[in-house]
């Protein structure tokens, strides 16, 4: 190992000599590395700060705005091949399985029933977050009980009208009081994007928990794992670990 | 790999060979494993991130995946390329990249006279390499936290998500100006093709290597 000090003869004119040399490249790398765990330490709270500010200077770039990191943008996830376009007017939330009744809801069903609004933020599970989304709908206590949920009846598989996405609640999960069956979003219907017309909403849980194109709530008698639960997420995907 | 003939040059005595080795085998099988892994991920991880492009492809759950895996499997070439007995030219050349000379912070601004000649890379070239393997671990520790971490990590995770965001410009940036000097430098980009580069050119660019490949440590 060479010494620290890299000053220089000028009188060496021997051209191939080596030059005294000092240990930059690890240094650099281990800068970087610290860097990183710095980042990792204290990201949430200069994400937290700056996050406002990021998301005005990203919508101020257009189309270049998606790539400033830490706004506080929704990221638009689609397991299939596109997003599904489905028809306000003819859309229908199937609830069936273990119930007395089958319902088939229309959107103005959903806005007949009593209505919840929400502000609360969207957590994702790799670590971004939107904070104050307001959302509106029906809270799926009420959709639950409209429709009767039957004796052994403890567990809820949801269906997306991809065709692919499913998830799961327990039946004791989905009584909560912010666990909405949302029609509107940031002051609008819900759009195509966030999975509208009509999606789920689970506050004390994760994203991927919030399911969108909500077609079709089946009520079972035991939890099966849903879509990315198969891929190892938690089935209980309480933020932060815990309710 | 052809002998080149030089006319016009003035050597003297020719030599036996006109090129040198830069590379073996085995730097060039980590460097090229390496690169397709970066480039795959640079492609799948703009899936992930840019919105527009998550929109056209979808599929997310399997686009994970392939990042994933891909993202774990980053380092395996590295860490084969210096784990066998195969490793002492990657390692001497990995000492390089450590060790800085004057010379080497002299390539930066090229119009003062170098203090130093250069040994087998440039500051430039030792620079990248620093980038490019401290963001590899900054990348990897954070895409395993971001997919890997238990729940009650999420402030952690939530810092990983913003490190990864942003290693993925830098690297991205890091990444197309690697490509673009290489495409310029049409010697150098030959000897990671073939491993070998004239001499003539490296006398002139890298002395201090010549004279360590006469030596017997090339």
């Amino acid at each position: 190992m060479s010494d620290d000090d890299h000053n220089d003869d000028p009188s060496d004119d021997d051209r191939t000599e080596p030059a005294p040399s000092t240990h930059v490249g690890r240094r650099a790398v281990l800068g970087i590395a610290t860097l990183g765990a710095a980042g990792i330490a204290f990201g949430a709270s200069i994400d937290n700060a700056v996050g406002g500010t990021l998301t005005r200077i990203s919508s101020d770039l257009g189309g270049l705005g998606a790539l400033v990191p830490g706004a506080d943008e929704f990221r638009i996830y689609t397991v299939t091949g596109s997003i599904p376009i489905i028809s306000p007017a003819s859309y229908r939330l199937t609830v069936d399985g273990m119930v007395d009744q089958r319902l088939d809801l229309s959107v103005d069903d959903l806005r007949s029933m009593k209505r919840t609004k929400l502000v609360h933020y969207f957590q994702c599970v790799t670590g971004w977050r939107v904070p104050s989304v307001h959302w509106e709908g029906v809270r799926l206590a009420d959709v639950l009980d409209r429709a009767g949920v039957q004796r052994g009846g403890t567990a809820l598989r949801f269906f997306s009208g991809d065709g692919v996405y499913t998830e799961s609640l327990t039946i004791s999960q989905a009584q909560l009081p912010d666990v909405l069956v949302a029609d509107r979003m940031i002051g609008n219907d819900v759009t195509p994007e966030h999975g509208g017309p009509v999606r789920l909403y689970v506050a004390p849980m994760y994203g991927y928990k919030s399911i969108k194109w909500l077609d079709r709530i089946e009520v079972i008698n035991e939890v099966i794992p849903g879509y990315w639960e198969n891929y190892g997420y938690a089935v209980n995907g309480w933020i932060g670990g815990s309710p | 790999m052809s002998l080149q003939a030089r006319p016009g040059t003035d050597q003297p005595a020719p030599r036996p060979r006109t090129t040198l080795e830069r590379f073996d085998k085995v730097e060039r099988a980590v460097h090229w494993t390496t690169a397709v892994l970066m480039l795959e991920l640079i492609a799948t991880g703009a899936i992930l991130y840019i919105p527009s492009i998550a929109l056209v492809v979808g599929h997310r759950g399997i686009v994970e995946n392939i990042h994933v895996y891909s993202g774990l499997a980053l380092l395996l070439p590295l860490i084969v390329g210096v784990a066998g007995p195969w490793r002492e030219r990657l390692v001497r050349d990995l000492r390089r990249f450590d060790r800085w000379t004057a010379a080497d912070w002299d390539w930066f601004h090229p119009k003062r006279r170098p203090r130093a000649p250069l040994g087998k890379f440039n500051g430039g070239q030792k620079a990248e390499a620093a980038f490019v393997g401290g963001g590899m671990v900054v990348m990897l520790a954070t895409g395993v936290l971001m997919r890997f971490a238990p729940p009650s990590w999420i402030n952690w995770q939530q810092g990983a998500t913003l490190v990864h965001d942003i290693g993925f410009i830098a690297i991205a940036i890091g990444v197309v100006g690697h490509i673009y000097i290489a495409l310029n430098s049409p010697e150098q980009l030959k000897s990671m093709l073939t491993g070998r580069i004239s001499r003539s050119w490296a006398a002139k660019r890298t002395p201090i290597w010549v004279k360590e490949a006469d030596e017997g440590k090339p």
